[in-house]
């Protein structure tokens, strides 16, 4: 039993890093109808300037905060540049236009700081605490903190604002919020933006666990897109719910179905989303969209 | 009409004589290269087929090469089958694993096909790891050389070369065929626009599920030339970027192009062989800024840039009358 629920804390530590990756993914679904699959590798770029920065003498918290500065006006740069131009395009064309994106910035990373694996800094004091026989690292429990904090927040910035209501106006009905005065382009912008920074935050919870390197997000985009499908495109709620439960299961079927072990374990969520698309293809907390003809 | 008719004459004409152009001007290496080429150009077909006409994005096409590479080695090292005898059972194998990834996916509108094989392809080499003792693991397997016949007894790789380039003939004849049909024209319809399409009696799902599995078969096949070719495969040569250097392939050279697959089939093949000496990531960056830079200046590609230019000189030479539609 300990060792049970072992195994769905740290499923759940590892799905808040997948669930912050897919909230970026929906939030950018939802405002540009775009998936983004160069979201992974901006925020591993995003990271090794933050390492940089750290390199060369910033403190840690000041090197984040220009990091997550920069992963905003990275992401809004990305939606002037390779997006806009396509918005009305078909849905093939922007997805290999991101796609593009996933290509360009693993390969400026690896310019620039080569292929090799280099140590990061941990966010996260060392060790952890007991409760009863479960062990919880310090890491884990700040991972699932960080989700909470930025999933309440932007909760908070649609439900409550003025800014996150013309953001999902724009995101709803591009041509009738012009007509109500909602500068959507603007509001797309902003969507990449904080999408972006979303990224970012995942690519620095990732780093410390696994090192930097430059496809140190190529697994963790296709989980993020597991759980965004999962929870459902439409829903920040679903990608947050769906992120755990692809951790959880994923650490569950790893440990326990003996074909897959450590190394397959990347079929789990490939069997799950299977699942999901089979039985609620809009995904659990998704709401099917109504096409007018 | 007899404009397309014309230039699609002139197309073919065109391609075989540089078909047999190529094994006079080239070393026996560089034929090597460009068989390979050519075996991916079968792959880049079949995604042509899917991305290009039904509007479907796989990322798993890599994956699906893959496997007909391991359904022709297996077939060859562990039951002794002619490696060419082994080329329609790894299509056909193939097409049958592409309908069960696809059939989930397919059902549904929109992106769920790109991110089911995103995964499928981040899984596949673990998966041939899993498999050791069919697929040899680590170690890959071999695959016997192919004897050519008595006249070309000094010159394999003229031998390979032509080869690969019948099965390409038969892969594009067989895109042809199915373009030109009653699926290619429901492929149409249903890209532009799904509802009208339906509502015409298009039955979707099928439709698409054609698509994928012509598609996969053409991976398949193209995957088996390649394991041929190479005389040795192991899990090294189908990791997942090589999914995405195939849509990479099908878009630079023109997804809705026959003359396209070739020409991407070629860009993927020697890009990274230039670029490597220079700097290892330059290749992926000249990949994503073609890719990015044709999307949004050029959707046709190389093959709808040549279009144009082709459509340029008809209409001068024909001053009566327009350049006709553009041939596919």
């Amino acid at each position: 039993m300990t060792l049970f629920v072992q195994i769905i804390v740290s499923g759940l530590a590892t799905g808040a890093i997948y669930s912050a990756l897919a909230l970026a993914l929906v939030l950018i679904f939802r405002a540009t109808n775009v998936v983004n699959f160069g979201q992974g590798e901006m925020a591993t770029f995003s990271a090794y300037c933050t390492w940089q920065l750290c390199l060369w003498g910033l403190p840690l918290w000041l090197a984040i905060a220009i990091g997550l500065a920069g992963s905003f006006v990275l992401g809004v740069l990305a939606f002037r540049v390779f997006i806009r131009p396509l918005l009305a395009a078909p849905v093939e064309a922007t997805v290999v236009v991101t796609l593009g994106m996933f290509v360009l910035f693993q390969a400026m990373v690896t310019w620039l700081w080569g292929a090799e694996q280099k140590p990061s800094p941990s966010l996260f004091p060392d060790g952890g605490f007991s409760l009863g026989d479960v062990r919880i690292l310090a890491s884990s429990a700040g991972t699932l903190l960080v989700l909470i904090v930025l999933a309440a927040a932007l909760g908070c910035l649609f439900a409550f604002t003025r800014l996150g209501l013309s953001m999902r106006a724009a995101a709803f009905d591009r041509v009738r919020s012009v007509l109500v005065g909602v500068n959507v382009e603007r509001m797309l912008m902003l969507g990449w933006g904080f999408a972006a920074v979303i990224g970012m935050v995942a690519a620095v919870l990732v780093a410390p666990r696994l090192f930097l390197s430059p496809t140190m997000m190529t697994p963790i985009l296709f989980y993020g897109l597991a759980a965004a499908t999962v929870g459902g495109w439409t829903s920040p709620l679903g990608a947050v719910a769906g992120g755990l439960l692809v951790g959880v299961s994923e650490s569950l079927g790893a440990n326990y179905v003996g074909f897959l072990g450590a190394d397959m374990r990347i079929a789990v969520p490939i069997v799950l989303t299977l699942f999901v698309l089979l039985v609620k293809p809009v995904g659990l907390f998704g709401t099917q969209k109504v096409t007018k003809l | 009409m007899r404009n397309s008719v014309l230039r699609r004459a002139a197309t073919i004409i065109g391609f075989v004589l540089v078909a047999a152009l190529l094994p006079a001007l080239l070393s026996g290496f560089q034929l090597q290269q460009v068989s390979v080429a050519i075996s991916y150009a079968i792959a880049i077909l079949g995604l042509n087929l899917l991305m290009g006409f039904a509007g479907q994005i796989c990322l798993a096409q890599g994956t699906l090469f893959g496997i007909g590479a391991y359904v022709t080695a297996i077939l060859n090292a562990t039951y002794g089958s002619h490696p060419l005898a082994a080329l329609p059972a790894a299509a056909a194998v193939t097409a049958l694993a592409g309908l069960i990834v696809g059939l989930p996916a397919l059902r549904l509108q929109g992106l769920q096909l790109a991110i089911i094989t995103f995964g499928v392809a981040a899984a596949f080499p673990q998966l041939l790891l899993k498999l050791g003792t069919w697929t040899g693991g680590v170690s890959g397997l071999p695959i016997d050389f192919l004897e050519p016949p008595a006249f070309l007894a000094d010159n394999s790789e003229l031998w390979l070369y032509l080869m690969t380039l019948a099965c390409a003939g038969v892969a594009a004849i067989i895109v042809s065929l199915v373009l030109a049909g009653d699926v290619g024209r429901a492929l149409r319809a249903q890209r532009d626009s799904s509802q009208i399409a339906e509502a015409f009696g298009v039955n979707l799902v099928k439709t698409k599920l054609w698509a994928f599995a012509i598609s996969s078969a053409l991976a398949g096949l193209g995957g088996g030339v390649f394991a041929i070719l190479n005389g040795f495969i192991s899990p090294q040569s189908f990791l997942a970027p090589l999914s995405i250097t195939i849509v990479i392939g099908s878009i630079v050279g023109g997804s809705t192009s026959i003359v396209g697959a070739f020409v991407g089939g070629l860009f993927i093949t020697f890009v990274p062989t230039w670029t490597s000496n220079i700097n290892l990531a330059l290749g992926n960056v000249i990949y994503a800024l073609a890719l990015i830079g044709i999307m949004l200046l050029a959707r046709g590609g190389v093959a709808g840039l040549l279009d144009r230019f082709t459509a340029a000189l008809t209409t001068r030479s024909n001053p009566n009358g327009k350049a006709g539609q553009s041939a596919n």
